[in-house]
């Protein structure tokens, strides 16, 4: 057996969370949070390091008997596409117990406990190559999660724990049943890569297929199960908006990737138009929300929702592009709305304000902050240079091959973005002195910068040259592309 | 029945022997104690507990029949009574402080758990429909005199008469089942019974006593629709008293169950259908109802006929795995419901009830530990992983699929997310809310011990589920 590496990385923060249970002292709790995340981050980077770009096969294995009368296996191993997960997962692991510092001042111990241990789970989540270890990191993370919106979040935090709480639950809960189906018509087995290589029959698939499509769409989220997301993300202190926008929401989409192209192939051809058409829907809906709102982290809030709609829509074009091009939007959204969380954060806890209503020539006032904020901004708009411009185009150009609507109703919903950003930013940064012509707003610190400054070199690394990263996923898309194809044109 | 016969059923029976002796030695020796020596009590039936579960083990190595038929010794039966002997022990540890503060710490109380526990220990071995009437019997009786042991409260009282009156109906209903099922076949036995029907297994009188018995049976469950019971007991008994009763009669309940249930002549006559209802009905009620309870009691009430309805569809699903799935979940059951009743019992103290969940707000803030406890237990019951309530839950899922119900795991689990929302909404108040008044738990260390054994099961089973699996699929009978 070879070192366990990813148990190592998954495992890490959890063994730092227990060492955090025994310190007294709020700094060195932060401290040490900050050591494990960043540890964690290196040893990710150390795996990548490692990682053979050649071969779609799992790397990293790692596989232990669990429960052997049900056939359950404690298995971990990762491919291109989960390996840039966990690196982002790593990353943005890090940006939040930064973002933190200050912004948690009750119950810093227990506060970052629930971070690590939400870390923890999530890697796990991208690690996992048992469906039924992939469920326990699942839904186990909506326990430190429901702590995290619910103690640490603003005024309407419970209303938005509960809501976030049960509409996963009942989410998941079908995902399960669906789980369980499956092991008994793949061979009782819950290991992925077995049950990817089984022939359902077509009406077994259809059914699995919408069992699966309530959990992931819930977390994606995707029109019109998306309402937990605004209460979600607006109540979350600025640590829990990072993590749902940059990885939890991926996680719904890591799931279409992982489990309903591999295992139900066919049905994920037969369904393609109606997931394209939910995809549109969600890219304008989600763009006309964002349009119509005045609180910051709600527009932020819902832009996800439309930047989504891109991911899911690259996703169900099934052709190279469309994949590709969704899977890096997956890492460009969570580094770009991870950002934008970040720095309506900062501004808040400056201000007290969320209201876009409220801000206004903050250019001013806090030129580093407004300079940075428009590179997220324009970011989020795919401008030309920017990472989301290489994840949309591809998206774009994949999405027309498959569906014209669908691709036009993207550009439409790009546009919707354009719009809706430009005018925040102009409202916000530009024009007359408003708070912060009044009052006097500490520029970003060095702190601030640390957590900045990592997301703006992905902004510019994947937008100038993002051949390492679809390199990363190339091998492995193709030849999860290569099986649908040939596993779901039998219909 | 020779000397030899006899002397092999006193061995098959010797854990009964040894709870029921223990039990008349101490209602003896009860009485020559004086005041403040009654902590010996409280060893003294532990040690008799321990005596009893060595027996067991001793035993466990082959199956005995014992007196011509009535009775068995088998691996079902052993699971069962260790099940029975946590549920026991754990009693008696939670009740040395709580008992002190009650004033109800006198060696009835001890004694009467013991005749409890022999009458289930019967209840979990009986092969006979009247061996599993004597053990019902003595078992419900004991917990009638337990529920109203607050004499001087109106609540305990009125529980105790409810009941009695209600628990007389249903024995009544089940002994008029067995009469008509021994008017048909000419037999009480499970085996023979079966084996005494030759023709249609739907014969109209046949189903009426599967009928009459299965609702005497389920009532002791709390199953809708003989549930009514259950509520006014759990809140008015003395609160140790409702922990063991939602873990201990309720799990022999479900052991006699799975033997009647799953003989063949129930099996063959459609019964599943009733029983199928039953899950639905139950586990539906049992979380709507949770929903707007404010009594902590009351709520772990309705939650405890949640999780019966859910270990019903087990019981539906039938088979080796059904029967293991409801196994499992009964000692899983225990471990986090004698927990989460620990919490409640330890919090009684001074004029302090506890029993609002009001009354737990803010609790995150000065008592952390207990806090993160109750967050333990309380995602058990809702069965979130990585806890051992998900494990049990996900197994009664599986057992269920397999069997091809697969609508009806869907129904469980949309239930198990409305029972979720009162779990959570515990959690709230807990670490959401601040405190409103100083908390001053009476925490001894045998009541620590017990949450501390509690918290290990329900995380370990959780994280390791594989041996516990192992153990309840080796103990499913016939196997």
């Amino acid at each position: 057996m070879t070192f366990p590496l990813l148990s190592l990385i998954v495992f890490l923060p959890v063994a730092g969370a227990a060492v955090l249970m025994f310190l007294r002292n709020d700094d060195a709790v932060r401290w040490t949070a900050l050591g494990v995340t960043v540890l964690d981050l290196a040893l990710c980077i150390a795996m990548l390091a490692g990682f053979d770009t050649t071969t779609h096969e799992m790397q990293f294995t790692e596989r232990r008997p669990w429960v052997p009368a049900l056939g359950i296996t404690y298995a971990l191993g990762i491919d291109g596409i989960s390996a840039l997960f966990v690196f982002l997962t790593a990353l943005l692991g890090l940006i939040c117990v930064l973002a933190s510092w200050v912004a948690i001042d009750r119950k810093v111990k227990a506060f970052m406990v629930s971070l690590l241990g939400m870390q923890a789970l999530m890697l796990g989540v991208f690690c996992a190559l048992d469906l039924f270890l992939f469920y326990v990191f699942w839904e186990a993370m909506l326990i430190p999660m429901y702590l995290i919106i619910g103690v640490w979040g603003g005024d309407g935090r419970v209303y938005a724990a509960f809501k976030f709480f049960l509409y996963t639950l009942a989410g998941s809960l079908l995902f399960l049943i669906g789980v369980i189906v499956l092991y008994f018509n793949g061979g009782e087995t819950f290991d992925i890569l077995a049950l990817t290589a089984q022939d359902l029959p077509f009406r077994v698939q259809s059914w699995l297929f919408f069992a699966f499509l309530v959990a992931f769409a819930v977390k994606v989220p995707m029109v019109p199960v998306h309402t937990w997301l605004p209460d979600a993300h607006v109540q979350a202190p600025t640590a829990g908006s990072i993590i749902l926008a940059g990885v939890l929401l991926k996680m719904g989409a890591y799931g279409f990737l992982r489990f309903s192209l591999p295992m139900l192939p066919e049905a994920s051809m037969y369904y393609s138009t109606l997931m394209l058409a939910l995809s549109a829907l969600a890219i304008v809906y989600g763009g006309l929300l964002a349009l119509a709102q005045d609180d910051l982290k709600k527009l932020v809030a819902y832009s996800s929702i439309s930047h989504m709609g891109f991911v899911t829509l690259g996703i169900f074009a099934l052709n190279l592009r469309g994949l590709e091009g969704g899977i890096l939007q997956m890492f460009n959204h969570g580094v770009t709305t991870g950002a934008l969380f970040l720095f309506v954060g900062l501004i808040y806890e400056r201000t007290h304000t969320r209201s876009i209503a409220d801000y206004g020539g903050l250019m001013k006032a806090a030129p580093v902050y407004t300079a940075f904020l428009a590179l997220f901004t324009l970011s989020s708009m795919a401008l030309p240079g920017t990472n989301s411009f290489i994840g949309e185009l591809l998206v774009l150009s994949g999405g027309f091959a498959a569906n014209l609507a669908a691709g036009a109703a993207a550009v439409f919903g790009a546009l919707l973005g354009a719009a809706y950003l430009l005018g925040m930013y102009g409202k916000v940064a530009l024009g007359p002195a408003s708070v912060g012509g009044r009052y006097k707003i500490r520029d970003v610190n060095a702190r601030e910068m640390a957590a900045i400054l990592p997301l703006a070199v992905f902004v510019l690394w994947v937008g100038l040259y993002p051949k390492p990263f679809l390199n990363v996923i190339d091998v492995s898309v193709k030849h999860l592309l290569a099986h649908v194809q040939s596993k779901g044109s039998g219909q | 029945m020779t000397a030899a016969a006899l002397f092999q059923s006193a061995l098959a029976s010797l854990p009964e022997i040894v709870v029921i002796t223990g039990a008349c030695i101490l209602l003896i020796l009860g009485q020559l104690l004086r005041k403040g020596q009654q902590h010996f009590l409280v060893w003294a039936s532990v040690a008799v507990v321990l005596i009893a579960a060595l027996a067991t083990l001793m035993l466990a190595g082959e199956v005995r029949p014992a007196y011509t038929g009535m009775f068995i010794a088998d691996r079902f039966a052993v699971f069962f009574k260790f099940v029975f002997y946590l549920a026991t022990i754990l009693t008696f540890l939670l009740s040395r402080k709580y008992a002190d503060i009650e004033g109800i710490g006198s060696s009835e109380y001890y004694v009467l758990l013991l005749f409890a526990l022999s009458g289930m220990m019967i209840m979990a071995s009986a092969t006979d429909l009247l061996s599993i009437y004597v053990g019902l019997e003595l078992m419900v009786l004991c917990t009638y005199v337990l529920t109203g042991f607050l004499r001087q409260e109106r609540r305990s009282n009125e529980a105790a008469l409810k009941y009695v009156i209600l628990g007389a109906v249903s024995t009544g209903i089940f002994l008029y089942g067995v009469s008509l099922v021994y008017g048909l076949t000419g037999t009480t036995q499970l085996d023979a019974m079966a084996a005494a029907v030759t023709g249609d297994p739907l014969d109209p009188g046949l189903l009426l006593a599967v009928v009459f018995i299965v609702a005497g049976l389920v009532f002791k469950v709390g199953a809708v629709p003989f549930h009514m019971w259950l509520p006014d007991v759990y809140e008015g008994a003395p609160t140790t008293i409702t922990a063991f009763m939602s873990v201990g009669p309720k799990a022999a309940g479900f052991a006699v169950i799975l033997r009647v249930f799953l003989n063949p002549l129930v099996a063959a006559s459609d019964v599943w259908i009733i029983v199928a209802v039953i899950a639905v009905v139950t586990m539906a009620l049992g979380s709507f109802v949770a929903l707007v309870q404010d009594n902590f009691k009351r709520l772990l009430a309705y939650s405890s006929i949640a999780h019966a309805g859910f270990a019903i569809f087990g019981v539906v699903a039938g088979g080796a795995d059904g029967i293991a799935s409801v196994m499992l979940y009964l000692l899983i059951y225990s471990l986090m419901t004698l927990g989460i009743f620990g919490i409640v019992i330890m919090m009684r103290n001074g004029d302090f009830s506890g029993e609002t969940i009001e009354d737990y707000a803010g609790l995150a803030k000065s008592h952390p530990g207990l806090a993160l406890l109750m967050l333990l237990y309380l995602f058990s019951l809702a069965g979130i992983p990585p806890t051992a309530g998900f494990f049990a839950k996900f197994y009664v899922l599986v057992a269920l699929v397999e069997r091809g119900f697969v609508m009806l795991a869907v129904i469980a689990v949309l239930l198990s997310a409305v029972a979720a929302y009162f779990y959570i909404r515990i959690v709230m108040v807990i670490y959401m809310r601040e405190p409103e008044r100083v908390f001053d738990p009476a925490l001894t260390p045998s009541v620590r011990a017990t949450l501390a054994f509690t918290a290990a099961g329900t995380i370990g089973i959780g994280l390791f589920p594989a041996w516990f699996l192992r153990l309840a699929q080796v103990s499913v009978f016939g196997g």
